[in-house]
């Protein structure tokens, strides 16, 4: 976890979108850059190959100021999906405060899935983090295309997991504001009962998210 | 090599806020200090936001600057005398794009050596999980051919010894045979010098009437009383019979003899039809009660061999073509010479060897009687001892009607 930066007054969160490959992790990123409209918003980096594969990681940073005049940073990492690149995506992965799990929802990507989320569990316990206690959102996206497990498939799988799971047209800009605002509160708490966002720095979990989303959480 | 790489080179994280120094770190300062002059033509400070020079000097007639901004913050000042509109703007801009290159390229390196690091320790591990692996399988590769090696020398002492017993089998079964052959003529021979020696107590008697020049007519007398007649011309059967049983016995000792060397089995020069009567001899007792044996003898050249062991392969095929005759039957055992080799032919009229069991016969272990009768190495040893001899064992064998084994032996002058 992340700890203020007392020298800077800042702090820095780190946002994971993790999932199998050409799920849409970079998709979601690009939409989040295009609807979110913090106090801050920084160019999206993007380091892809020539066939639009992430190579290493995208990056989106955001950015509010807290009451007290705390910088908090929101930098929303993708890491690469593709099966070779799972030391790439450990070192992506390393020191997150939250992550994203975007799924496929194709009927044919089950296997994928499955496999990528116990990769994401060996991975989060190789860095050092806790599955148990890591704020995590699970995205069902694709939901376009046909093809696609229903809904009510998709939840007889995952209801009995501890963590949300919202589904998402990350091509058509659905679902993504929302999945990212299911983060967004988990991590507030987090953060709000290690460092007391609210008690020590005047910021609430609504000011927090409205802060980060901007209008498009206004709208929504 | 890899200790001195994580020596000099402390991984940092990919994702830690990046200085100005950093971001300009790829740089040829002079260079962009140069092109930067020529667009702003005043003087000119990049500074962090603590106020240090990273290029250019600080002056105090500089009283004008823009935030140079990495990611969304600004990581450093633009500092200039007066601002130069557009040109001013224009240069934050090149100098963002720059930092922006910069960051890309530092946080993708960085994280690509974590990558590699990563993929190298777990090659690292997988390398050492290897060695232990190999290891283990070494070990026990080592450990299993000592253990099959141990394994077999226990088979082959064992087979050994099966071996040396089957060789003393056949002399054994011979024992009772010729225990009786012997027995016989002693016993004849013994009671006829108990015969004898009472008709020497009669001669000493007469001697010591002589001495004492006792008269004619009691001397006649006592001739007629002992039927003196009689006793000379007994005496004479009793002698004659026990020469002849004596000469028996000599004779079964000097055929017996063949085999009592059959571990040492050293080498001669001998007539091979010796030995094939030799055998005979001693193993008639045995072969006689069913089958009537004929011998055909040619006259053979003397040959170097081991007689000992040729004896113990003809009494073993011998003794097996006896055991084929189960009521009446011939064998017929015949020396011959054929293409400058020596051919001993044991032929029976028994009941033959299938043609399954023809294939194996020679195999060790193997055998067709009842377990606990025969070792299955009999005819192993036959042909290990002809092999020995540079010769070979042919068998022919119709089963019902007979079996015929050559023994081929090269002369060996």
């Amino acid at each position: 976890m992340s700890d203020v930066d007392e020298d800077t007054n800042r702090l820095v969160l780190k946002l994971v979108f993790y999932g199998p490959a050409l799920s849409g992790k970079t998709t979601n990123l690009t939409r989040l850059h295009d609807l979110l409209q913090p106090e801050l918003k920084g160019e999206m980096m993007v380091l892809e190959t020539k066939n639009d594969r992430t190579l290493f990681f995208d990056m989106l940073p955001l950015g509010i100021t807290a009451p007290s005049g705390l910088l908090i940073k929101l930098k929303l990492f993708t890491v690469p999906g593709q099966v070779a690149h799972d030391s790439t995506r450990k070192a992506v992965l390393s020191r997150a405060d939250g992550i994203i799990f975007v799924a496929d929802s194709q009927s044919n990507q089950s296997i994928n899935n499955a496999e990528s989320f116990e990769n994401l569990a060996e991975n989060i316990s190789r860095v050092g983090l806790d599955l148990d206690t890591l704020p995590l959102v699970v995205q069902f996206n694709k939901r376009d295309l046909p093809n696609v497990l229903t809904e009510a498939e998709i939840m007889g799988r995952w209801s009995k997991m501890p963590w949300p799971v919202l589904f998402a047209s990350a091509l058509e800009g659905q679902g993504v504001i929302e999945t990212f605002r299911e983060l967004l509160i988990k991590i507030y708490q987090t953060i709000d009962s290690k460092i007391g966002l609210e008690k020590s720095h005047g910021l609430n979990q609504n000011q927090f998210i409205s802060g980060v989303l901007g209008e498009a959480g206004e709208h929504d | 090599m890899t200790e001195e790489i994580r020596e000099t080179l402390p991984l940092m994280d990919f994702d830690r806020e990046l200085s100005l120094d950093e971001l300009l770190g790829g740089i040829n300062r002079k260079k962009l200090f140069d092109a930067l002059s020529n667009l702003l033509g005043m003087p000119f400070c990049i500074c962090t936001t603590k106020g240090d020079p990273v290029i250019g000097a600080r002056e105090v007639s500089m009283g004008f600057r823009l935030p140079l901004r990495a990611e969304m913050e600004p990581v450093g000042y633009l500092e200039t005398p007066t601002d130069l509109a557009d040109k001013t703007r224009s240069a934050v801009t090149l100098i963002e794009l720059l930092l922006h290159s910069g960051a890309r390229y530092l946080m993708a390196s960085t994280l690509h050596l974590h990558a590699v690091k990563d993929d190298y320790d777990k090659l690292q591990k997988k390398y050492v999980a290897l060695m232990e692996s190999e290891n283990r399988y070494k070990d026990l590769a080592e450990n299993l051919e000592q253990r099959v090696s141990e394994q077999v020398k226990t088979i082959e002492a064992t087979q050994l010894q099966l071996y040396q017993a089957e060789k003393m089998a056949s002399v054994g079964q011979l024992a009772a045979g010729v225990a009786h052959e012997i027995n016989n003529p002693i016993g004849f021979i013994q009671s006829n010098l108990v015969t004898a020696q009472s008709y020497v107590n009669d001669f000493s008697e007469l001697t010591k009437q002589v001495e004492a020049g006792t008269k004619v007519d009691n001397m006649q007398g006592f001739l007629k009383e002992k039927d003196m007649a009689f006793v000379l011309e007994d005496f004479q059967v009793l002698l004659t019979e026990s020469i002849d049983g004596a000469r028996r016995v000599s004779a079964i000792v000097k055929d017996l003899k063949g085999f009592s060397n059959i571990d040492r089995g050293e080498e001669e020069v001998v007539n091979v039809n010796e030995i094939i009567q030799s055998v005979c001899n001693i193993s008639l007792p045995q072969i006689n009660k069913n089958a009537e044996l004929t011998l055909v003898l040619v006259t053979l050249p003397l040959t170097r061999c081991r007689p000992g062991h040729l004896g113990q392969v003809f009494l073993n095929i011998l003794l097996n073509a006896a055991k084929a005759i189960k009521e009446k039957g011939k064998i017929s055992v015949e020396s011959l010479l054929k293409d400058d080799r020596i051919v001993v032919r044991i032929s029976d009229t028994g009941s033959g060897i299938s043609e399954e069991n023809m294939k194996r016969m020679f195999d060790p272990f193997f055998t067709t009687a009842d377990v606990g009768d025969g070792t299955g190495l009999g005819l192993t040893v036959c042909r290990d001892i002809v092999k020995a001899h540079g010769g070979e064992i042919e068998v022919e064998s119709t089963p019902g009607k007979g079996t015929s084994f050559s023994i081929v032996l090269p002369i060996i002058s």
